[in-house]
């Protein structure tokens, strides 16, 4: 794939990159080599210029700027991009708007199975206590709880996180990348980009490199070398 | 003098001579007629005390229809805003439909609500629900801009996240965007609130009901002892909304400044 911001040199230059089913692969690459571009481009949220995505066999399409996106591409942004008014489950809910009916969702009626999910969810990441409680009262670690809560609420074939444990504690980051270690082994592919060497090591299947746009490494985590990760992050 | 002072001096000339050309083009600047004015104005300001009481409980009572027309107005004013706001707001509908709704809430805002309120005398006759209607017509043409600029001012990461689900738009304006802006729109429906009690006040000058029929009809009557009475009322009651509304509105955004990103 090929892409670049209009008036700027290119972000992603003939990029190739396959994440099988179970799979955590982690991308790594200094600010500005083209992470969270790689993301959206694979969740459908910027136009690709050259090349092809396929998610589950099918191309991904950019539905342009106010048009439907694939439920089944779970998508966590930096700042994870919780609605911080809303109550934890509620956040936890918005992930099954796209099956929820329409009227029921818009009148907060959402069937019974789905709140119960959410419910089941929620106990499985360990806030199930805080359900009710409004995201601006919660932590950073309980935070990206109901992220993951949410983006599992879309029952996903593939999640994309961006960064999303960057300004975590090492201790929770760990616990974090566990649960999602655990997401991963269900059989859901999972791309995560990272500068967080540690993180790679111990919870990556593989690792991609990318420098200025373009990858310079695809390896198993376990055979990645660390020099040429120190190097990705100059 | 340098070229900069020169032309600074020639710019401070016009702008003395435009305004004293303004002045004495609208009379101001006549003695004769202002002194005439002064004099006027000290037998108005005596013959307003004291007060009648005698008009209190009339004038009470149109005060009261008055805020009845300024809430239900902006109230019908807020339901009418809020489906064009969500059409005209980009992040949810393309140039399409975003466009003509904007070009219709500007149409709207151009026209003042005292001119509603006489198209609506026309329209279903004198009273209160005149008045109501060019409330309501005046405040969704404030509100709808007020309304999606808020929304498209919404964090654009939380709008991504919440698409990227696989929602709707209703359902991206029922999850993201209106919870997120909720606070700084209760905020901005109190001041209009609060601008509607001044606005409906004088909706009675063109037969649209409240306080404003007898403020017109006591000046004409030349009753300005009852006209004092019903300026008293309408000063009271100005005062208590803005005060009730100022206060609910910090308390709002208060709130709001607490479930900003990183708190």
């Amino acid at each position: 794939m090929t892409f670049a911001y209009p008036g700027h040199a290119s972000v992603l230059r003939e990029l190739s990159l396959v994440v099988e089913q179970g799979a955590l692969v982690m991308v790594v690459g200094a600010s500005g080599s083209g992470k969270t571009t790689l993301l959206k481009l694979a969740k459908g949220l910027l136009p690709l210029q050259g090349g092809e995505i396929f998610v589950l066999g099918q191309p991904v399409r950019w539905p342009g700027t106010c048009g439907r996106l694939d439920r089944r591409v779970a998508y966590i942004p930096q700042h994870l991009g919780l609605v911080r008014t809303l109550t934890v489950l509620d956040n936890t809910l918005t992930g099954a708007l796209g099956r929820a009916g329409l009227l029921r969702s818009l009148l907060h009626r959402f069937p019974p199975q789905i709140v119960q999910q959410a419910r089941e969810v929620l106990d499985a990441l360990g806030i199930g206590a805080k359900a009710e409680e409004r995201v601006y009262r919660l932590s950073g670690g309980e935070r990206q709880r109901v992220a993951i809560a949410r983006a599992l609420m879309q029952q996903p074939r593939l999640i994309l996180a961006d960064e999303f444990i960057s300004q975590l504690d090492p201790a929770t980051a760990a616990e974090i990348m566990q649960a999602m270690r655990r997401i991963a082994d269900s059989g859901v592919a999972l791309l995560v980009t990272t500068h967080d060497f540690d993180i790679v090591g111990r919870f990556a299947d593989r690792v991609v490199v990318l420098r200025e746009g373009k990858k310079v490494l695809d390896c198993p985590a376990r055979e990645v070398p660390v020099e040429e990760l120190t190097l990705s992050l100059r | 003098m340098t070229r900069s002072e020169r032309l600074h001096q020639w710019l401070w000339l016009v702008l003395a001579l435009s305004i004293g050309l303004s002045l004495a083009s609208v009379g101001l600047l006549d003695p004769a007629r202002l002194g005439r004015g002064a004099m006027n104005i000290s037998i108005f300001v005596t013959a307003l005390f004291p007060p009648n009481p005698r008009v209190l409980g009339t004038v009470t009572k149109a005060m009261l229809e008055t805020i009845q027309i300024a809430f239900a107005g902006t109230m019908l004013g807020f339901a009418l805003a809020l489906p064009l706001a969500l059409a005209a707001t980009r992040t949810l509908m393309g140039p399409t439909a975003s466009s003509p709704a904007r070009l219709l809430l500007a149409l709207i805002r151009t026209v003042p609500s005292l001119l509603w309120g006489i198209i609506f005398v026309v329209a279903v006759g004198l009273g209160p629900a005149a008045g109501t209607l060019g409330i309501a017509l005046y405040s969704a043409g404030y509100l709808g801009k007020i309304l999606y600029e808020t929304l498209e001012g919404v964090d654009p990461e939380v709008v991504e996240a919440v698409r990227s689900v696989g929602c709707g738009r209703l359902q991206l304006a029922r999850y993201a965007l209106l919870p997120e802006a909720a606070n700084h729109i209760l905020a901005q429906l109190l001041f209009i609130l609060e601008y509607n009690i001044r606005a409906s006040s004088i909706m009675g000058f063109v037969g649209a009901g409240g306080i404003g029929f007898y403020l017109l009809g006591y000046i004409q009557m030349l009753q300005y002892d009852s006209l004092s009475t019903a300026l008293l009322v309408t000063l009271l009651v100005v005062v208590a909304v803005d005060w009730l509304s100022a206060r609910i509105r910090r308390s709002v955004l208060h709130m709001g400044a607490a479930v900003q990103p990183g708190t």
